[in-house]
C-alpha cells in the first residue's frame, strides 16, 4: 500500500510539473499557422513569417515601433541620410559598431549594399519589383552607402525600412549559407534565431549586443498553433502571453471578457475589393459595372463584419496611406439606380456573374453577404468555392470575371495603385502582379505620380488616378479588415501599439513583463 | 516463410511504383503553383518564373518524372520546395510524434475494447450488452476533434492537470503529460471500433461446437471464454486493429491540430496547401510503406496466434 502511495506521489509530481519561476523573461507568442515557411526576410510574404522576422532584422530606417505611417520614419541601422534635390541619389550613414548575430562581424555599408542588391534580385527576392528603379547601391566607405535611382521614387525611404526587401541581412552569413540562410536567419535585431522545431516553434534569444541596448526579455517562443480554439485555450491557461486572434468580431467580444487581457484591432486594415474584369462580357459594359457598384452596401457589410474590427472602404486605396483620397467619390448604395442601369444595359431580368472564390473562412462569409446584396438588384453571383492555393492560381489566369481580393500594402498609394491598377501589372503579362480587372484608365497618373518630386502635385495625381479608377469601376472597394491580437496585461510592450506593417506586434528591447 | 516474405516484398515494390506515379501525376494536375505560393502575392510573374526554373518546374513533365524516379531509386527524395529541407529529414523530425500517438492510442483501444467486447458478447442481449453497444456507437460517431476540445476544456482549463499545448518532451513526465489527452481522444474512438469487432467475433465463436464441448466437459466459464473462445476470435480483431492503425496514422491530423502536436498529418496537409510537390511525393511513399508494413505485420501475427495459418 505504501508503495502504491509513493508511486502515486511520483506520478502526481510528474504530472503537475515544475512551473515556479521568478521574474518572467520568456515571451510566448501563439501564431495562427501550422508551421514556419521560408524564414528569409526577402522572400517571406505571410503574416506568420513576417511577424517573426521583424524581431531578428533591422532596416536602414524604421517606422516607429507600433506605428505604420511613413511619417514616423526614424533612424535604424542608418543614423542619418541625405538625398539630392532630384531625389535620385540617397546617401546613408551607417551606425558604427553594430554587430551581426552569431559573430558574423560588424554590420557595415558593405552589408547594406549587399542586402539591397539581394532584395532587388528576382532570383533571391519576392520583392524585386520594389527595387526596379534602383540603378546601383555603392559602398562609399565603411559606414557610407550611396543608392542611385534611375528616377525619383515615391516614398523611397519606405523601401529601405524594416519590412520586406528593406530588411538588412548580413553579407557573410547570407553568402556562406546560401539557401540555408532561411533555416538560420542572421540579422542585427534585438533577438537572434536560436532553434526551430518543425510544427512547434521558433525560439529566439536576446541579442545582448543589440545597438539600442540589451533586451529586457531573455527569450521569445514563437509557437505555431493553427487551431483558433486551441490558441484561445492555451492563452486562457497561461501557456501563451500573446496571441493572433481569430479574425472576427465574436472573438473580440469573447476575449475582452477574460480578466487581465488586452485586445486590439490594429492597423493596417486589409482592403476587400471586388475587381471586375473590364474586358470580359458582360462586365465590359460600364453600366453593368456601375450597377454592381451601386448594389454593394458597404455599411451593411461593416455591420455584418463587426464595427470594432472592420470599417468602410474610403477609396480604391486603403485609408490612411500616403496619397489616399479619404473622401473619394465612391458609388453610394442605390439599388433602384442599379436596377435601372441593368435594364438600360439590356438585362431587365438580371444576369449572372461568375467568381472563383477561396474557402478561407473570413473571406467566404464576406462573399456570401455580397451575393445576397447583389441578388437584390438582380445580379446572381455564381460563387465557385475552391481551396486557397487553387484560387490564387485561377484568378491569375483570368478564369474569374469577378475577383474578391483582400490586401494591405506598404502605406503609400503608389504601391496599391501600381500592383492592382497599372496596366503593366495585368495578370498573365510578364510584369504581372495583381491587376485582375485589366484596368488601364489611370496609367498616366500612376506613373507620373511615381516620379513626381513635388508632394502637392504628387498627391493631386494620385487623387485623379483614384477618381478615374472609381469612375471606370475597375474595382469596387468594400471594407477594411483590421488585425486582431490579444496579450496579457502584465506584458508591457514598451511602446504604444497602433499597428504593425509586419502584421504582428513588434517586440523591442524595452518589452518586458511587469511582475 | 522466406518465399512469403519475398512475394510480399515484390508486391510492395509494385504498389509503391504505382502510388508514386499516381501521386506524381495528381499533384501536377491540381491547380495551384508552388512558386506563386512560396513567393507570395507581391511577386511579379518574372520572379515566379525564375523560381520555376530553379525548382525544375519549367522542364517537360516526362523529364521531371524520369529524374524524379531516378532520384527516388537512388534513395534521394529531394528537398521540400517550401523549406528547402530534405524530405526525409522533415518526415523523420515529426515521425516519432505520430508513431507514439498511434501506438499509445491503439494500445488504449485494445486494452479498453477487447475486454468490453468480450463482456458484451458473453452477456448478449442483457443490460451490459446494450450499454456497451450504445456507448461504442456513440464513441464511433463522436468526432475526435469535438472530444478533443471537451477534454482540453475539462482537463487543461478547469482542472489544469494537463497542458493545452500537448507537445512536451524531454522527460517521462513531460511525455506522459503531453500524450495523455491526445491518446485518450484518439483511443476512445479506436476502443469503440475494437469493442464492436470483438463482440461480433466472440458471438460467432461462442456458438461453435468446440465451445459447447468445452462447457460440456465442465471447463470453468472463465477458461472457456478467455482461452478457448477469445483465442479463436483474435484473427478478425487483429485484422481490424491493423487496418485501424493505418487510418490512425492518416486521420490523426485533427488531433494534431487541436492538441498543437507535430505529426505526419499536419505535414501532409501543409504540403498539400502549399503544393509542395516533392514533399507530397515523399510522404505518399512513406504512407504506402507504412500501410504495407502494417499489413505484413498483421499477416505475420495471424500465423503467430493461429498455428493453422501457414505463411508460405
Amino acid at each position: 500500500m505504501r508503495k502504491i502511495f509513493a508511486a502515486g506521489l511520483v506520478v502526481a509530481a510528474l504530472l503537475t510539473g515544475n512551473e515556479a519561476q521568478a521574474q518572467k523573461k520568456t515571451l510566448v507568442i501563439g501564431m495562427g499557422s501550422a508551421d514556419a515557411g521560408k524564414l528569409d526576410p526577402h522572400i517571406a510574404s505571410t503574416t506568420p513569417d513576417k511577424g517573426l522576422l521583424q524581431y531578428i532584422f533591422n532596416g536602414l530606417v524604421r517606422m516607429k515601433p507600433g506605428q505604420i505611417s511613413p511619417d514616423t520614419i526614424e533612424p535604424d541601422l542608418a543614423e542619418s541620410w541625405t538625398a539630392n534635390p532630384a531625389g535620385t541619389e540617397w546617401t546613408f550613414h551607417i551606425r558604427h559598431g553594430v554587430q551581426c548575430h552569431a559573430n558574423y562581424g560588424e554590420f557595415t555599408a558593405e552589408d547594406a549594399a549587399y542586402s539591397i542588391k539581394r532584395a532587388a534580385n528576382k532570383a533571391t527576392s519576392s520583392y524585386s519589383n520594389d527595387f526596379s528603379s534602383v540603378a546601383s547601391a555603392d559602398v562609399v566607405d565603411q559606414y557610407t552607402l550611396k543608392i542611385t535611382l534611375k528616377n525619383p521614387v515615391a516614398g523611397f525611404l519606405g523601401y529601405v525600412a524594416n519590412i520586406n526587401g528593406g530588411n538588412m541581412v548580413c553579407k557573410n552569413a547570407a553568402e556562406e549559407m546560401g539557401d540555408g540562410f532561411s533555416k538560420k536567419p542572421i540579422g542585427t535585431g534585438p533577438f537572434m534565431f536560436a532553434e526551430y522545431q518543425p510544427q512547434q516553434y521558433v525560439r529566439l534569444v536576446a541579442n545582448k549586443q543589440y545597438f539600442r541596448g540589451a533586451p529586457m526579455l531573455d527569450e521569445i517562443m514563437y509557437r505555431y498553433i493553427p487551431s483558433d480554439s486551441s490558441r484561445d485555450l492555451a492563452f486562457q491557461a497561461g501557456e501563451l502571453d500573446m496571441i493572433y486572434g481569430k479574425q472576427d468580431q465574436s472573438w473580440v467580444d469573447r476575449t475582452k471578457q477574460m480578466p487581465g487581457v488586452k485586445v486590439l484591432a490594429m492597423e493596417p486594415g486589409e482592403l476587400s475589393t471586388l475587381f471586375l474584369n473590364i474586358t470580359e462580357k458582360p462586365l465590359d459594359d460600364i453600366r453593368v459595372r456601375e450597377a454592381i457598384a451601386y448594389g454593394v452596401d458597404r455599411k451593411a457589410i461593416v455591420a455584418f463584419k463587426g464595427a470594432g474590427t472592420s470599417r468602410e472602404a474610403v477609396s480604391v486605396v486603403p485609408s490612411g496611406y500616403l496619397g489616399t483620397d479619404e473622401r473619394a467619390p465612391l458609388f453610394p448604395y442605390d439599388p433602384v439606380k442599379a436596377k435601372a442601369l441593368l435594364k438600360e444595359a439590356g438585362y431587365p431580368d438580371g444576369l449572372t456573374v461568375k467568381t472563383i472564390h477561396t474557402t478561407l473562412t473570413g473571406m467566404e462569409t464576406f462573399i456570401e453577404a455580397i451575393q445576397a446584396q447583389l441578388k437584390k438588384i438582380g445580379v446572381t453571383l455564381d460563387v465557385q468555392l475552391v481551396e486557397h492555393a487553387t484560387y490564387h492560381s485561377q484568378i491569375r489566369k483570368d478564369l474569374s470575371p469577378l475577383v474578391h481580393y483582400q490586401a494591405a500594402r506598404f502605406p503609400i498609394a503608389d504601391v496599391y495603385l501600381t500592383q492592382f491598377y497599372d496596366s503593366a501589372s495585368i495578370v498573365g503579362t510578364p510584369k504581372a502582379v495583381t491587376n485582375f480587372s485589366h484596368c488601364n484608365v489611370a496609367d498616366d497618373e500612376i506613373r507620373a505620380a511615381r516620379i513626381e518630386t513635388d508632394p502637392a502635385k504628387q498627391k493631386e495625381l494620385w487623387k485623379t488616378a483614384q477618381e478615374k479608377i472609381i469612375e471606370a469601376v475597375c474595382g469596387v472597394p468594400v471594407y477594411e479588415q483590421l488585425q486582431l491580437w490579444a496579450w496579457k496585461d502584465n506584458l508591457d510592450l514598451g511602446y504604444d501599439l497602433k499597428g504593425s506593417l509586419n502584421l504582428a506586434p513588434p517586440v523591442t528591447e524595452k518589452t518586458h513583463f511587469l511582475n | 516463410m522466406t518465399a512469403f516474405l519475398i512475394r510480399r516484398a515484390a508486391l510492395a515494390i509494385v504498389t509503391l511504383f504505382a502510388v508514386l506515379t499516381f501521386v506524381f501525376v495528381i499533384v501536377r494536375i491540381l491547380p495551384g503553383d508552388p512558386a506563386q505560393l512560396i513567393l507570395g502575392d507581391q511577386a511579379s510573374r518574372e520572379a515566379i518564373e525564375a523560381l520555376h526554373v530553379r525548382l525544375g518546374l519549367d522542364q517537360p513533365i516526362a523529364l521531371q518524372y524520369a529524374s524524379f524516379l531516378g532520384n527516388a531509386l537512388r534513395g534521394d527524395w529531394g528537398v521540400s520546395m517550401v523549406t528547402g529541407q530534405p524530405v526525409l529529414a522533415e518526415v523523420l523530425s515529426v515521425l516519432p510524434w505520430t508513431i507514439d500517438l498511434t501506438l499509445v492510442s491503439l494500445a488504449l483501444g485494445i486494452v479498453i475494447g477487447v475486454p468490453l467486447g468480450v463482456w458484451a458478447a458473453v452477456r448478449r442481449n442483457r443490460f451490459v450488452d446494450y450499454v456497451v453497444r450504445i456507448a461504442s456507437l456513440a464513441g464511433l460517431s463522436f468526432p475526435a476533434f469535438v472530444s478533443a476540445v471537451i477534454l482540453l476544456f475539462l482537463f487543461a482549463i478547469e482542472w489544469r492537470w494537463f497542458p493545452v499545448i500537448s507537445a512536451r518532451k524531454g522527460s517521462l513526465g513531460a511525455w506522459t503529460q503531453s500524450i495523455t489527452l491526445p491518446a485518450i481522444s484518439l483511443g476512445l474512438n479506436s476502443a469503440a471500433y475494437i469493442t464492436r469487432v470483438t463482440r461480433s467475433a466472440m458471438l460467432e465463436v461462442l456458438s461453435e461446437d468446440y465451445v459447447r464441448t468445452a462447457r460440456a466437459k465442465g471447463a470453468p466459464e472463465r477458461i472457456v471464454v478467455w482461452r478457448h473462445a477469445l483465442r479463436n476470435a483474435l484473427i478478425p480483431i487483429i485484422t481490424v486493429a491493423g487496418l485501424y492503425m493505418s487510418t490512425l496514422i492518416g486521420n490523426s491530423v485533427l488531433t494534431e491540430i487541436v492538441f498543437s502536436r507535430p505529426g505526419l498529418g499536419k505535414l501532409i496537409v501543409g504540403a498539400l496547401s502549399q503544393r509542395d510537390y516533392t514533399m507530397l511525393q515523399g510522404m505518399m511513399v512513406i504512407y504506402t510503406l507504412a500501410v504495407v508494413v502494417v499489413n505484413l505485420l498483421s499477416d505475420l501475427a495471424y500465423g503467430f496466434v493461429d498455428p493453422r495459418v501457414k505463411l508460405g
